[in-house]
C-alpha cells in the first residue's frame, strides 16, 4: 500500500451518533433527494455570520472548536459534531468494541451559580429524579436532580461555594 | 393631586412601556441610570435621568425603598410607577410613598399586604365563597405538621411560600417520605426570596390549565374584569407564552369566573390593575390560586384584544378618576399570543445565558407588537432577568394568530446569546398546542430535540466539516495510512490519545 493516501470523504458525527458524510473537496452544495441546493456561508454588518439556504438566512456561530470537535449554533440551536476521516472512523470502530457501558454518572453544573445546599452525602442511595443539590443562578433556585438510580461516590461542591458551568458537582455509581 | 411627573422604579421593557403611555398623556418621566446598565435603552425614553451609577450599595436600586423615595423627592416626581417585579408588590414601599405625598401607581398598601400574604388571601377567598383547592388555612411550622395535613387532604400536595409568587418557594410532594426534604427546600427558598420562611400546603391539582383574569378597579368602588389570559405554557411555574382569550373558556364560564374575580378584588377594596389567578382542571372546575397586585408581564395580550391601555388606566385611577369602561362594554376581539424571548439555553434546561446582544432585529408586520428594552449592543446582565423581548402576535382567531406567530418567529434575528426562540418555533408547530389541549405539564412532554428539520442539522454539519477542512486539510493530502503509525500526522495521533 502506498504511504500517502488521499482523503475523499469526511464524516460529521452528531452527539446522537448520526453520521453525515461529505465528499471532498467540499462543495457548496447539499443534495436533498435528487436535487442539489446551494449553501453559502456569508457575513455582513446587519446580520453577522449566516448561512444562506433556499433563499432563507439562518444565523450561525461557531461556539467553540477543539481538535476535530465543533460546537455549532445554527438557528439558535446547538449541535456538536466530531469530524472524522474514513481512517479515523475505522480506528474508532476498533477502539470502541469491547468498551462496556459507563457505570458512573458524573453530574456537571448546567450553568454558573452558587451552591445553596447539598442534600445528599457520600454513600447516600439516590433515586432517579431525586434532588441532590440546589444551585442558585439569576435569583432562581434550581434543583440538581439525579439522572439515575445509584449511590453517591463523591461530592465536589460545598454549600455557599460558587461554581462555573460544567464544573463537576457529584459522581454517582449507577445501579 | 394630579400626577405631573412619574419616577419609574424599574428598568427594561416595562420602564419603556410605562414611559410611552406617560408621554402620550403629557406626563413627564424620570428614569434611573444604574452602574449595571449605564447604556440601557430605557434611559433614552425618559425626560429626565437620575444618575445612580456612583452609588455603591448591596441591594439593587430598584429594591432600595429609602433611596427611591429620596430620588422621587429630589427630582420632584409626584408619582412612582413600580412596574413588575422588584417593589411592585411591596406594601411597605407603597405606604412609604403615600407618607411622603407621592402617588403610588398601584393598589392600596392594605390590598397589597392582604393579597401578598397567601394565608390571608386564602381566608378572604374562603369567606367570599371562592372555590379553592383544599389545604391548610394557616402557615405550617414543621414537617410533622405538613405530613399530617397532607395525609388528611391526600397526596400529591404543593408547598407554597406564604409571601410568595412567581413560582419561587413552591414544591410538589407526592409521598410522605419526600416531605422533609421538600419542606426544607421550600421554606429556605421562601426565606431567601421573600424574607419570610412561612409556607402553607394545598392539594396539588394535576395538569391544570392556568387561567387568570385581568381586573381594573377605581377608588370609587367600581371593579370590572377585562377577560382572561391563558398562561399554561410554563416551566417551573415561570410563564413562557400567554394568550388571550383562552380556548378552554366559553362565555358562560368566562362570566362565572370573571364575576368571582371581581368579587375577590372587591373584598380588599381593590383599585388599579390586578390579576386574579385560577387553576382550571380537566372537568372545568376552577380554583382560586392568588391575586397579583401589579401590572403583569403578559398584560399586553389583554391590551391587544380589548384595545384598552392598561398603564393609562392605572395612571387615571391613581389620579382619582372614575373608570369610564363598563363591564358590558368590554369585548374581546380577535386573539393575541405573547412569546417571552429570553436569553436562555433551552437545550440546557432553560439555563440563563447572559451576554451581549450583537444583532437584533424584530418583525414589523402589522399583526406584531414588540415590547423590548434591548437593542443591538445591549447586554443581558445576570443582575437582572433574562428577558430580551416580548413578541406579541395577533390574528382574527387562534388559528390565524398561531399562523402569524410562526411567521413572526422565523423573522426574529438575534445573535450573541442563546434564546428561547427554538422552543417557540417547536411549540407553535406542535399539534397539542394547535388543538389547545395542553396543560401546565405540557413542556415536560414536549420533544427534547429542538431542531425543526433534518436539513438544519445537515447544514450545521456542513459548516462543522467546512471548518475542519479549513483548519486541517489546507494541503491537498494528509498522511493517514492506518498501517504505518510512525508516519501518522501529529494531529491524528493526538486525537487517538484523547480517546483513551
Amino acid at each position: 500500500m502506498n504511504d500517502k493516501l488521499r482523503i475523499n470523504k469526511l464524516y460529521a458525527l452528531s452527539s446522537e451518533n448520526r453520521k453525515l458524510s461529505f465528499s471532498l473537496p467540499l462543495k457548496n452544495r447539499i443534495r436533498i433527494g435528487k436535487r442539489d441546493y446551494v449553501v453559502q456561508l456569508k457575513s455582513d454588518e446587519k446580520y453577522g455570520t449566516y448561512i444562506l439556504w433556499k433563499n432563507r438566512k439562518y444565523p450561525v456561530e461557531i461556539v467553540r472548536s477543539r481538535q476535530n470537535k465543533y460546537e455549532i449554533l445554527f438557528n439558535d440551536i446547538s449541535y456538536t459534531f466530531t469530524v472524522e476521516t474514513p481512517f479515523s472512523m475505522q480506528r474508532m470502530k476498533v477502539l470502541n468494541t469491547g468498551k462496556g457501558k459507563t457505570e458512573k454518572e458524573s453530574l456537571k453544573a448546567p450553568m454558573p451559580g452558587k451552591i445553596i445546599d447539598v442534600l445528599v452525602r457520600e454513600g447516600s442511595n439516590v433515586l432517579r429524579g431525586e434532588p441532590l443539590m440546589i444551585l442558585e443562578a439569576m435569583k432562581m433556585q434550581n434543583e440538581i436532580q439525579s439522572p439515575v438510580n445509584g449511590q453517591v461516590i463523591s461530592i465536589h461542591a460545598k454549600p455557599n461555594s460558587n461554581v462555573m458551568k460544567d464544573d463537576m458537582l457529584i459522581e454517582i455509581k449507577v445501579e | 393631586m394630579k400626577i405631573t411627573k412619574i419616577l419609574i422604579a424599574n428598568r427594561g421593557e416595562i420602564a419603556i412601556r410605562i414611559m410611552k403611555t406617560a408621554h402620550r398623556m403629557k406626563i413627564s418621566t424620570v428614569a434611573i441610570k444604574t452602574a449595571a446598565e449605564p447604556n440601557a435603552m430605557y434611559l433614552s425614553y425618559a425626560d429626565e435621568i437620575f444618575d445612580n451609577t456612583e452609588e455603591i450599595s448591596e441591594i439593587p436600586i430598584f429594591l432600595d425603598i429609602e433611596r427611591l423615595i429620596s430620588i422621587a423627592l429630589k427630582t420632584r416626581a409626584n408619582a412612582v410607577h413600580p412596574g413588575y417585579g422588584f417593589l411592585a408588590e411591596n406594601a411597605y414601599f407603597a405606604q412609604k410613598c403615600l407618607d411622603n405625598k407621592i402617588v403610588f401607581i398601584g393598589p392600596s398598601p392594605d390590598a397589597i399586604y392582604k393579597m401578598g400574604n397567601k394565608t390571608i388571601a386564602r381566608k378572604l377567598a374562603l369567606q367570599n365563597g371562592i372555590p379553592m383547592a383544599m389545604g391548610s388555612t394557616d402557615n405550617i411550622s414543621n414537617e410533622e405538621e405538613a405530613i399530617k395535613i397532607a395525609e388528611k387532604i391526600g397526596y400529591p400536595v404543593i408547598i407554597k411560600a406564604a409571601s410568595g409568587g412567581g413560582g419561587r418557594g413552591m414544591r410538589i410532594v407526592r409521598k410522605s417520605d419526600e416531605m422533609e426534604k421538600m419542606f426544607i427546600i421550600a421554606s429556605k427558598e421562601a426565606e431567601k426570596a421573600f424574607n419570610d420562611p412561612s409556607v402553607f400546603i394545598e392539594k396539588y391539582i394535576e395538569n391544570p390549565k392556568h387561567i387568570e383574569f385581568q381586573i381594573l378597579g377605581d377608588t370609587k368602588g367600581n371593579v370590572i374584569h377585562l377577560g382572561e389570559r391563558e398562561c399554561s405554557i410554563q416551566r417551573k411555574h415561570q410563564k413562557l407564552l400567554e394568550e388571550s382569550p383562552s380556548g378552554a373558556l366559553d362565555n358562560h364560564l368566562r362570566k362565572r369566573m370573571g364575576k368571582l374575580a371581581v368579587q375577590i378584588a372587591k373584598a380588599v377594596n381593590y383599585y388599579s390593575a390586578g390579576t386574579v389567578e385560577f387553576l382550571l382542571d380537566s372537568d372545568k372546575n376552577f380554583y382560586f390560586m392568588e391575586m397579583n397586585t401589579r401590572i403583569q408581564v403578559e398584560h399586553t395580550v389583554t391590551e391587544v384584544v380589548t384595545g384598552i391601555d392598561l398603564i393609562e388606566q392605572q395612571i387615571r385611577i391613581a389620579n382619582g378618576e372614575e373608570l369610564k369602561i363598563r363591564q358590558e362594554n368590554v369585548r374581546l376581539k380577535g386573539w393575541a399570543i405573547e412569546c417571552r424571548i429570553n436569553a436562555e439555553d433551552v437545550q440546557a434546561g432553560f439555563a440563563p445565558d447572559p451576554g451581549k446582544i450583537e444583532k437584533l432585529s424584530m418583525p414589523s408586520d402589522s399583526f406584531v407588537r414588540v415590547d423590548t428594552g434591548i437593542q443591538a449592543g445591549s447586554s443581558i446582565v445576570s443582575t437582572y432577568d433574562s428577558m430580551i423581548a416580548k413578541l406579541i402576535v395577533s390574528g382574527r382567531d387562534r388559528k390565524e394568530a398561531i399562523k402569524n406567530c410562526k411567521m413572526a418567529l422565523d423573522k426574529v434575528w438575534i445573535k450573541g446569546t442563546k434564546t428561547t426562540l427554538p422552543f417557540f418555533r417547536l411549540l407553535v408547530r406542535n399539534q397539542k398546542f394547535q388543538d389547545g389541549t395542553f396543560t401546565t405539564a405540557f413542556i415536560e412532554e414536549l420533544d427534547k430535540y429542538y431542531f425543526n428539520s433534518e436539513y438544519e442539522e445537515m447544514l450545521a454539519a456542513w459548516l462543522a466539516t467546512k471548518m475542519f477542512v479549513e483548519e486541517n486539510l489546507r494541503e491537498n493530502s494528509i498522511n493517514a495510512d492506518p498501517e504505518n503509525k510512525s508516519e501518522m500526522s501529529p494531529w491524528l495521533l493526538n486525537k487517538r490519545i484523547n480517546q483513551f
